[in-house]
Formats: structure tokens, sequence, C-alpha cells
């Protein structure tokens, strides 16, 4: 069927087509990419006092010199340490969500359904007239989650787990603002209850007002601003990340890992006497590592551009510098700063980076998958 | 031995209680919070003594301020229709560029196809923080800079879409377009009957996508608006957080506003969703 003729109408149609999304391939992708590269180069400013001058590898030279620039990035590598915790937790909740759920004895589906909503408004209400709103608020929402539980088994726990993933953004963002405010926030009055309750004097942590980390005891060097060993700004954020992303969308592909591993290997390990242990890690484990391997490469080029929505809501990069990324320094050095060549210049050291691990994830990625 | 089973199933049961429980929280937290009286907001219980559910009425400037006795001067109402606008159109065209685009690359035998879209494909992983600066001079150049066309206009056009849509109708046999051609239909009639028809769940698939990034989108809207009627909720919630940061139960009530459409949206979608992500393995 493939004459000329034919091959060149084909073409024309093909065109036809595209048009409108090469369109705004061209203008909003292609064009702004070679720009931002040749802008790096040069003074380009949004002021208009300064004229737009060629300077070669200035921006450069300066990027590599710039001490904040070293701690941005150790920032927004520090924040990355939250992915293998989101990445096992996710493995965890899916693991978990794989397992049966459904009675042998049907009757106890709707049975236990029943009594959950019974137990669950009933206590509710009656904490409410004995003057515990709160208590009743917790039960309430109790009983609905384990009705709904019971009813529809493991959809049911899969939605609630990535609700928080599903409404991230700048909402849930002003809410963790509010939860870790350190004299009200629920997270400090929890603590607060809880060191009473056993009889300790610790300090709550100062959270979004600290510059305490995990990593503190290090001799870290003085423009890092190291406010020591505790739990600061830089832990709420990823604390936040973690509750935003253990049962987001790395949790559904370990679903989708776990119902494509074939149920004869956990066959042969039954025969073998295997426990459930030594299940997970000879069999469950390794068959999910394609899996392991994509989210964590796809967490840490995420992670590399992350932390500017947080910055920018929450803490204006402080305090102290400490919880300014690199994205969040592109974007003050553009629109604070306005010199747009020097912020294009970070953006490209950025992007180079992403690139060096995209093509090592492709290299080593497909070498996994021949194995 | 079969009661034993049994329980097992029961405390799995309630394991996931548990953690759905935690997860859930902060939300519970957050409604509540929502309807407290500014007086309470600095206590420890998760409902107010004293409800006050204007709150609500405040943030939508159906009542005024209690303390000040004056209106917001924030106009939240004109924030969500922003988002829901720019949103729609946004997702609107995006899809049809891409199934166009998906089409061409997909149905169509022609030359360079596959190095063209090699790099589409390679576009994906470019960071958008690299594009932002450049397209801001763009849009400064057009003359779009604090427009809804200036909104709309760049998010139109996906390479992530085009990549989606495309591998919906690859799975599409290549029998239906041959008989729709034996039957004299040109290409524009196969795409609109024969190919849009039955890569409906992809283009589902792609709408939610596209419209959940969009209504929550942050970074774009923050250095494209500078007014307040053009300010789309995320946008939105940053100024009512340093304009009226100190009350908590304002703030509240305007989350709520924004996430519980949200969870709406999901509970009712969520078949399509999970199926469309577990699909593409892609979309962060």
């Amino acid at each position: 069927m493939s004459t000329p003729l034919r091959d060149q109408k084909n073409f024309r149609v093909a065109w036809l087509f595209l048009l409108p999304n090469f369109l705004g391939f061209l203008i909003f992708g292609l064009v702004p990419l070679l720009l931002s590269l040749a802008g790096s180069f040069t003074t380009w400013s949004l002021r208009p006092a300064v004229p737009l001058q060629f300077v070669g590898f200035t921006n450069y030279i300066e990027l590599f010199r710039d001490r904040n620039f070293y701690f941005y990035l150790y920032n927004t590598a520090y924040l990355m340490l939250g992915l293998p915790v989101a990445i096992a937790g996710a493995l965890t909740l899916a693991v978990l969500l794989n397992q049966r759920l459904n009675f042998k004895q049907p009757r106890y589906r709707p049975g236990l359904a029943l009594a959950a909503a019974v137990v669950g408004v009933g206590s509710a209400a009656m904490l409410w007239v004995s003057g515990a709103p709160s208590l009743a608020y917790i039960l309430l929402a109790l009983g609905v989650l384990s009705t709904l539980g019971f009813l529809f088994g493991s959809v049911s726990y899969r939605t609630f787990f990535y609700l928080p993933h599903f409404t991230a953004g700048a909402a849930t963002i002003l809410l963790w603002t509010q939860l870790y405010n350190p004299n009200f926030g629920l997270i400090n009055q929890t603590l607060r209850q809880v060191y009473d309750f056993f009889g300790v004097t610790w300090e709550v942590p100062g959270w979004l007002t600290s510059t305490k980390s995990l990593l503190g005891f290090l001799p870290l060097p003085a423009h890092f601003n190291n406010g020591g060993f505790g739990l600061g700004a830089r832990e709420a954020i990823m604390l936040m990340g973690v509750w935003g992303a253990i049962g987001g969308n790395t949790m559904l592909l370990y679903l989708a890992g776990l119902s494509n591993i074939p149920p004869d290997l956990y066959e042969a390990a039954d025969i073998d006497g295997a426990s459930s242990w030594q299940r997970f890690w000879h069999i469950t484990f390794p068959q999910l590592a394609p899996t392991t391997f994509f989210v964590t490469i796809m967490g840490v080029i995420g992670g590399l551009q992350g932390g500017f929505e947080q910055a920018r809501l929450m803490t204006q990069g402080g305090p102290a510098g400490t919880t300014t990324t690199i994205s969040y320094y592109i974007y003050t050095q553009g629109f604070e700063r306005l010199d747009l060549g020097y912020g294009a210049a970070v953006a490209w050291v950025l992007f180079v980076m992403i690139l060096v691990l995209t093509l090592a994830n492709w290299k080593f990625g497909s070498r996994r998958m021949s194995d | 031995m079969l009661l034993w089973q049994e329980l097992k199933t029961l405390l799995r049961h309630l394991v996931m209680i548990t953690l759905a429980i935690m997860m859930v929280v902060p939300f519970l937290w957050m409604v509540g919070t929502s309807f407290k009286p500014h007086s309470e907001v600095e206590r420890p219980a998760l409902l107010p003594e004293q409800a006050q559910p204007e709150n609500y009425a405040i943030v939508l400037r159906r009542a005024p301020d209690p303390y000040t006795q004056r209106f917001l001067d924030l106009d939240f109402p004109k924030w969500y229709f922003n988002s829901l606008f720019v949103a729609a159109w946004v997702t609107a065209l995006q899809v049809l560029t891409s199934c166009m685009a998906a089409y061409a690359f997909s149905r169509i035998e022609w030359r360079w196809r596959d190095k063209l879209f090699f790099l589409y494909l390679s576009t994906m992983m470019i960071p958008g923080l690299v594009l932002m600066l450049p397209n801001y001079q763009i849009m400064v150049k057009l003359g779009l800079v604090n427009t809804y066309l200036g909104l709309i206009l760049p998010a139109a056009f996906s390479a992530f879409g085009t990549f989606l849509m495309r591998q919906f109708m690859l799975g599409i046999p290549k029998s239906y377009d041959e008989a729709a051609e034996i039957d004299g239909a040109n290409h524009l009639q196969i795409f609109l009957d024969v190919i849009l028809p039955l890569a409906r769940p992809g283009m589902i698939t792609l709408t939610i996508f596209t419209f959940m990034g969009n209504f929550q989108s942050f970074f774009w809207p923050l250095v494209m608006v500078k007014d307040d009627h053009l300010r789309t909720i995320p946008i939105g919630l940053l100024s009512f957080q340093s304009q009226y940061g100190q009350q908590t139960e304002l703030i509240m009530a305007a989350t709520v506003m924004n996430i519980v459409p949200l969870i709406i949206l999901f509970v009712t979608m969520q078949k399509q969703l999970v199926a469309g992500i577990q699909l593409g393995g892609v979309k962060g």
C-alpha cells in the first residue's frame, strides 16, 4: 500500500493532526529550553536598567563559588531522606492491602460492619451527651472507617490511604502549617499530653520555627546554620511529605506489581515450608525490584526539584535558610532578585543532575528488566 | 482452626483501620477547627464547645468578620470560579491536542514519526523549573501576563498527555481503521467516529489527571497572576495566609472548601484513576 503519493498524503494529514500540539511544544517547550540555556550565559535580568550582555561562564563560575548553593543543595538532599521511609511505608501498606481481608464465613462481613456502625455511632452519641465531644468525634470517625472497611475491604482502605496524596497541594500545606504550630498545633498539644502522662519534662520540638535537624550532630560548615540535633523545620516538611506519599502512587504501583507475581512461586515456597518473613524476602521483594527501582529513580528526580511549595507557603525558605531548596532558590533568584541569568544557570545545573540520573536509570533499569 | 483464621482476618482489619485513622486525623482536625470560634482555636479539643458555622459564611463573604466587623478583603468565591474555569479550559484543550497528536503518532504512517515522538518523550524529563523563567519572559512579550489566557495557554499542551493517549491508541486493533477506510472514511472521520470512542477510558484518565493537576497547580499561577480577581485557589490561599494568618479557623474553612470537592471527586472516580495510574505508571 506504500506508494510515494500515499506517503506524501499521510505526511500532510499527520502534520495537520500534530500541528496544534506541536506549536505548543515549540513555543512553551523547545524555545524556552534553548532560551534558558542561552540566557544562563548572559546578564539576563528583569530589571530594565541591566543591559543584556554575553558573559560566558560567569554565572556558572559564580554558582560554583556560591556557598549558599551548596547549603541549599544539602537541604534538598536532606529532605530526600524521607524518600526511603515513604517507599518502605508504601510497600508495607501494599503488602497489607494485598492480604486476604474477606472472612470465610460470609455472614461475618455485614455482621461486623453493622456492629462497627452501631458501636461507633452509639458510643459517639453517649460520649457527646456526657460532654466529651472530641472523643465522640474520633469514635464516630472510627465507626465510619471500620464500617466501610468491613463492607468494602481493601478498596475502602486504599481510598483512605490515597486521600493525602490526592488532596496534596496548597490547602494541605496550610493545614500542616497549623498542625505544626509550636504552641497550639495538634502535634505539640498531643506530645505535651503524652509527656505529661509519662511524667517527663522534655521540651516539645519547635518544628517550622527551628533550625535543628536529625543530622545536626554532624560538624557542618558554619553557613549551614546548624541548630544542633533535634526536630526542626526540615523534619516537619519531611514528615508531611511521608504522610502525603506513603499511600500515594508508589503504593498503587506496588499493588499492581504484587498482583503480577505468579502464585506458583508462593505455592512452591509453601511446599518448602517457608515462613511468611522468608516468603517476603525471597519472593515478594525480589519480584518487586523493578517497581522499587522505578519509584526510587522517579522519587529522586522529583525530590531534586522539590520543596518549592513548602518553602513558599510554610516557611519562606527559613528559618535561616534551612528549608530553602534548589527549586526555591531558582525562584527567588528569578523573581525576587530578578536575576534570570543566574537563576537559569542554577536550573541548568539541576537539569544536568537529573539528566545523569535519567540516563543511569535507562542503562541500569533496562539491564534489570532483562535479568 | 477456622476460628483462628477468622480472627486473623479480623486482626488484619483492625490494623488497617488503625492505619487509616492515622492518615485521616489531620482532616478531622481541619474540619473541627473550621467550626471553632477564634477564642477556641488554641484549645486542644478537636471540636468546638460553641460551634461557629458562620466561619464559612465569612470566608464566602456572606457575613462580616465578627472581630473587625468588616467583610474580608479576599474574594474566595471568585478564586473558586477561576480555578474551575482555568482547569476546565486547560483540560479540554489538553485532551483535544493530546488526542490529535496521539492519533498522528499511532494511527498514521509517516516519515520521521518515531524520531519526533522520541523527541517528545525526551522533553518529559525537562524540569519545569528550567522552562519557568523563559516562559515568563515569553508571556511578557506576548502581553499575556496577568490574564486568563496566560494561565491557560502554556498548560494546554502536554507531552505526557500525548504519550498516555498514544499508549491507549496503540492498543486499538488496526483492523478497525482499515474497515472504516474501506467504507470510504477519511482520517478525520476515523479519528472522530472510530478511535476517540474506543480511546474513552484513556481520555477519562487524562481528563482527571489534567484537571486535578491544574486545579492544584501553584507554580505557574504564582508568577502569572498579579491581581486578586485572577487568583486561583492555591494562590488565593497564599494571600489568605499572609493577610489573615492568625485566623486559623477561617483558613481551615477555606481549606475544607478546597479539599472536600477533591475527596468527593476521588471517591467517585477512583476506579478509573487507579487503573490509569497503574497502567501509565508515570505521573508523579
